[in-house]
């Protein structure tokens, strides 16, 4: 048979039109694995169990419920008990699902009694053997015990001498322990006098550019810059509120120098007799400092010297009027994530 | 879901036949609740007796109780799964009491089997959710010439091959072909709609 004589012949399979020998090649080329001729079938099955709706419905019997649910468990059991091999010689008509799963065995419910002898023939035998094994066991339990407690004993001792040994390896990872810990504290000491000495001479250079010296100070974003390699630093990203969504920011907080840097981008310019304040919340927010977005300016350095705020759980920035409040009463312009 | 679709054939949820599956005697009432009606109206429509039906859709059930895990979610719904097994279990039975001999013990019921595909009024038999498929495959079978219908049915129904139908009508082997193959694709073409709506039985 053509491929085509094969297709043409999917919508007969389907109404159950087709001769054996018809069948069996569709059948083959089906399980060749030919995709157009799975669809067609897949669609033309549908169809076909699709038309018993096409009937006038007849209720079944009120009496074969009952009687189906009845006759169900017996022949279940003799199912488990016993498996018959099916003998159906071939494929039905319409049968394709079945097919690709073949009819599993089934038991005549005639089988039940043998199948209840055979039963009790096998239980009588798991419970001679369960009987026999028990009776052997004891006799040779009591031997095998005291062999076990020998072995009991000696593993005891030698858990006990491993312990020993345990126990000082144990200390001297302690006293290095210890040793490691001193010498951490001598370096953090040292790193401490080092960023002392640093702020000193920091502020000894500020005095000095006030007292109308050369001006020495260094650009803020230099700042920023040697503030990212102190040790310890904190750093919150703040986020943009729904008044700025392009806005962003960074602030670090060094603890050691109590100061901090906020770097704004992208937000708006400052309407006139405004300013943005920033805010470190922990129970209520305490003003860090104010600072001016001029016309054109897209990005923002704040530095400004704080008290303690290490236990801040959030920072942000408001609209405040020019010179600041106490406490923020404008819109919220960033906000610190968390 | 609410109460007509619980008992309608048409929306039988795989789950039940995995409940069914573990043994839940309670789903399997619920399945029998379900699917009965449409599967002993296809009995009685191939078989033509009503104690053979009652028989036949006895043997389907238990059988689905037993084996009822060669139910496969990617080879169609439920009810398609059902009704292809109580179909092919069916004719099996046709086709034996044809070889041992004995008529078709049909006259009897010839006359209220005629009335089983004519009327397509609404039945208090089925479920609501059942209607609108019964209404749709309906009129998809009367929008077909009868000749196809005929010759449909008695592949579907009756089991024959297109040679013996070609006999029995006493027409070409081509035309009989031709008359199924274009009576399938055309009810194909009608019901893909149905399909398209998400209504797959």
């Amino acid at each position: 048979m053509t491929h085509e004589e094969l297709e043409e012949a999917v919508p007969l399979y389907a109404a159950g039109a087709l001769e054996r020998s018809e069948r069996q090649a569709l059948e083959a080329h089906l399980l060749s694995g030919c995709v157009s001729c799975h669809t067609a079938l897949k669609e033309f099955q549908s169809v076909a169990a699709i038309l018993p709706f096409g009937l006038n419905s007849m209720p079944a019997p009120r009496a074969l419920k009952a009687k189906i649910m009845a006759a169900r468990t017996p022949t279940a059991i003799a199912e488990d008990a016993q498996e018959k091999v099916d003998t159906k010689p071939s494929l039905e008509p319409g049968e394709w699902m079945n097919h690709l799963f073949p009819p599993e065995s089934a038991a005549a419910p005639r089988s039940f009694g043998w199948a209840l002898s055979f039963a009790a023939l096998a239980i009588l035998s798991i419970g001679g053997y369960l009987a026999w094994t028990s009776y052997t066991q004891n006799v040779t339990g009591t031997a095998v015990v005291q062999q076990l407690q020998a072995a009991s004993d000696d593993q005891t001792k030698k858990v006990a001498a491993l312990q020993q040994q345990l126990d000082d390896r144990e200390r001297a990872i302690v006293q290095m322990k210890e040793e490691l810990q001193q010498r951490t504290t001598d370096s953090t000491e040292l790193k401490d006098q080092l960023i002392q000495r640093e702020a000193e001479l920091e502020d000894l250079k500020f005095q000095f550019a006030a007292r109308g010296g050369v001006p020495a100070n260094r650009e803020p974003e230099d700042e920023l810059a040697a503030l990212l390699r102190v040790p310890n630093a904190k750093a919150v990203s703040l986020n943009g509120s729904d008044m700025a969504k392009q806005a962003s920011g960074m602030l670090v907080y060094d603890a050691r120098t109590k100061k901090a840097w906020l770097y704004a981008m992208n937000l708006p310019e400052c309407p006139n007799g405004t300013t943005y304040q920033l805010w470190a919340i922990n129970d209520k927010p305490v003003s860090v400092g104010t600072f001016h977005m001029d016309s054109g300016e897209t990005a923002h350095l704040l530095v400004s010297r704080v008290p303690e705020f290490s236990k801040a759980k959030k920072f942000a920035v408001s609209l405040e009027p020019s010179g600041g409040r106490p406490t923020p009463t404008g819109p919220i312009y960033l906000v610190s994530q968390s | 879901m609410d109460a007509s679709s619980q008992h309608a054939a048409s929306n039988i949820d795989p789950k039940l036949l995995a409940r069914v599956v573990k043994g839940d005697h309670q789903a399997f009432s619920q399945l029998y609740d379900q699917s009965s009606t449409l599967l002993y109206t296809m009995a009685l429509r191939i078989l033509g007796n009503r104690d053979e039906a009652a028989e036949l859709l006895q043997d389907v059930y238990l059988e689905v109780w037993r084996k009822v895990s060669r139910y496969d979610v990617g080879r169609g719904t439920p009810v398609a799964w059902l009704v292809t097994l109580t179909r092919s279990r069916a004719i099996d039975r046709l086709r034996a009491r044809a070889s041992r001999g004995l008529n078709k013990s049909t006259e009897s019921l010839d006359s209220s089997l005629a009335s089983q595909i004519a009327d397509r009024g609404p039945n208090p038999f089925d479920a609501q959710a059942d209607q609108e498929i019964k209404t749709l495959v309906g009129s998809a079978l009367a929008a077909l010439p009868q000749a196809q219908q005929h010759a449909l049915e008695l592949a579907y129904y009756e089991g024959l091959s297109h040679a013996e139908i070609a006999a029995r009508l006493n027409q070409p082997l081509g035309t009989v072909k031709t008359r199924i193959k274009l009576g399938m694709s055309k009810l194909r073409e009608s019901l893909r709609r149905c399909w398209e709506q998400g209504e797959h039985v």
